[in-house]
């Protein structure tokens, strides 16, 4: 909580908080927020630019930009929140599983998360849709458990790390249990490291939901989708070259902002490993095999 | 006289490992094609067994509604669905590895031969992304580092961010709007082989590798600035400096040198990220690559193909990664302790 507050103070973490709340309103309640129907079909005035009527302009259908925009802001947040909440229980558990439950175990869950790895995340999504059917559900397991391996090495790694403290000896020394110690010494000092990089998946999973969506996986047509409205306007870029920038731009102020805070939290906080560089399963070595009992 | 104690070491200043049967270098890549074999056998068991998962029945699919169960299991017996699980994963990995990877419920065409058709696209436009990443993440990662807080360096910070931020197909797009609909100067898709027509077939390319690299490249040149600017920092190329090596040595002898080892390992896990960024480029602009392949068959629910595409993607990451921990462990002198 203090390391928050002490983030807040940074004013690029304050205006990306301003476009979350605003991104997390819309998702919340962008049911009764949207100007227009988001999937009012109004042909005569397909296409068009700006202007009184619609704010944003309208797509091929003459549906209402802005309306599809905020419509399809929660879409992508619940998405992006399945994916990451699946990723952050597996790799969580599994990363501080493998400190304490014997090497044999250890050797599993490393070359388990290996495996993960290895699988491009569009192209193992777009298998598993195709084998378990199209579903927003399917899809978005099928990130998390790619993405937990990014937890899995963070909390590993920064468990490793704080294992080592002579305090944790001591409490050892003293007869404390792993869960004790888990509770009382590890938990809130991994927690700000958890919390960056949930951040940072967040914001690398929201890209990785709009390529799906741009795609067809996940939500189908015609509910809004940032990624679908990209799609549907790739088919009309000779009338209105400037119109995937709406949807885009939305996406990039989004990712940008949660990037933001995952910088300021990991600045302002004293983390116990590095965790900069923002790419899935960063590739600082975390110690193989290193004996913790 | 004091005799000062020198490590036992080999003619040329290697460690002791160097005088068994193997050199530390070839250890440490058998080492990694050991665990290499593993992470395969267990990412094509998942390949297998999500296959297994899908709850359409293949016979069923491909018969039609007027199928009786005695044609159904009949075309069961023959795709080899009435055997145990394990028994058709290793059937299935058997064949795999003589080149055959069963046939299309839907084409009833090889899927290795699709495959074995549409892979050189993969190849040519994850190749020359990668390319283009490391041209471009390299170039501007050492000008940045070499500019140290200048404004050099914060343009490329500030576009590096900017980059990580846009979807990989939105570059696609704009690159589309820009060459091929305004300034009509490359085409907008489509893809000649290079066999056929070299010159058409970098103009396919260029845009679809393009697009794909930025984001690595981004990575690569973050990763290599931040590395090469502690590299510049240590007392070996001060000590480097000072002995009055020309700038361009002591970059290229002693920092990059040192600094590449991050940016190799970025290097690794763009592979993957490549791959994943191939279907909606592949996708935009019409290739007809493995990713599509995968694409276009996830929306026929096509599973032999599916488990194909993915077996051979798999493998692709697999074996590029081993080739890169190999020249890690070769070239990076902090890896090779």
């Amino acid at each position: 909580m203090r390391t928050l507050h002490r983030a807040l103070r940074l004013p690029s973490a304050r205006l990306s908080a301003v476009v979350l709340v605003v991104v997390a309103v819309a998702a919340v309640f962008g049911h009764w927020l949207t100007p227009l129907d988001p999937l009012a079909q109004d042909t005569a005035h397909a296409l068009a630019g700006p202007g009184a009527r619609h704010f944003l302009g309208t797509d091929s259908l003459g549906r209402d930009v802005l309306s599809r925009l905020i419509a399809g802001t929660s879409s992508s947040i619940v998405a992006t929140l399945e994916a990451v909440g699946a990723a952050l229980v597996v790799g969580v558990f599994l990363g501080l599983g493998s400190l304490w439950l014997g090497r044999g175990y250890e050797w599993a869950s490393l070359r388990f998360v290996d495996s993960l790895q290895t699988l491009p995340y569009v192209v193992f999504v777009v298998a598993v849709v195709g084998v378990l059917g199209n579903g927003l559900t399917q899809a978005m397991l099928a990130i998390g458990l790619l993405y937990s391996p990014m937890f899995f090495r963070v909390s590993r790694a920064a468990s490793l790390v704080l294992l080592r403290a002579q305090y944790v000896e001591a409490a050892e020394l003293f007869g404390a249990g792993r869960l004790w110690i888990l509770r009382t010494h590890l938990w809130s000092k991994i927690l700000p490291t958890i919390a960056v990089t949930a951040a940072q998946a967040s914001a690398e999973c929201l890209l990785v939901v709009q390529s799906l969506s741009f795609l067809g996986i996940g939500v189908q047509p015609p509910a809004p989708t940032w990624g679908g409205m990209l799609a549907d306007d790739l088919g009309f870029l000779a009338q209105q070259p400037w119109a995937p920038l709406i949807p885009a731009f939305t996406i990039m102020l989004t990712v940008g902002a949660l990037n933001a805070i995952a910088d300021a939290i990991s600045d302002s906080a004293d983390l116990p490993v590095d965790v900069s560089p923002t790419q899935p399963g960063s590739p600082q070595e975390v110690p193989d095999a290193v004996a913790v009992r | 006289m004091t005799v000062v104690a020198v490590p036992r070491s080999g003619a040329k200043g290697l460690p002791v490992a160097a005088n068994r049967w193997l050199s530390g270098w070839a250890r440490k890549v058998l080492r990694m094609s050991v665990t290499t074999a593993t992470v395969f056998l267990i990412t094509s068991f998942g390949t297998y067994a999500l296959g297994a998962l899908s709850k359409t029945n293949p016979a069923a699919a491909v018969l039609g509604e007027t199928a009786t169960p005695a044609d159904i299991a009949r075309m069961n017996h023959q795709f080899g669905l009435d055997r145990p699980l394990v028994v058709q994963y290793a059937t299935w990995l058997g064949h795999a590895f003589t080149g055959d990877l069963g046939t299309s419920y839907f084409t009833s065409i090889p899927v290795s031969a699709s495959i074995r058709q549409a892979l050189p696209v993969d190849l040519g436009i994850t190749g020359l992304a990668a390319l283009f990443a490391v041209l471009i993440g390299g170039t501007a990662g050492i000008a940045a580092a070499l500019n140290g807080g200048g404004r050099l360096d914060r343009s490329v910070t500030a576009v590096c961010s900017i980059l990580s931020t846009i979807p990989g197909f939105v570059v696609g797009i704009v690159l589309i709007v820009m060459f091929s609909a305004t300034l009509q100067i490359l085409p907008a898709g489509g893809y000649v082989s290079f066999g056929a027509n070299p010159v058409q077939w970098l103009r396919c390319m260029i845009m679809p590798s393009f697009a794909l690299s930025l984001s690595l490249a981004a990575h690569i040149a973050r990763q290599l600035r931040t590395s090469l600017v502690a590299t510049l920092r240590e007392n070996y190329i001060v000590g480097a400096t000072v002995r009055g090596l020309s700038q361009r040595r002591v970059l290229l002898r002693h920092a990059l040198r040192n600094a590449m080892g991050p940016t190799l390992g970025i290097l690794m896990v763009g592979v993957p990220v490549l791959l994943s960024g191939s279907v909606p480029t592949e996708r935009i602009f019409n290739l007809p690559g493995v990713a599509l392949l995968t694409l276009q068959s996830s929306e026929r629910h096509d599973v032999p193909v599916i488990q194909g595409t993915l077996l051979v993607t798999v493998a692709t990451v697999l074996l590029c990664n081993l080739v890169l921990g190999a020249l890690l462990a070769r070239f990076t002198p902090q890896a090779r302790r």
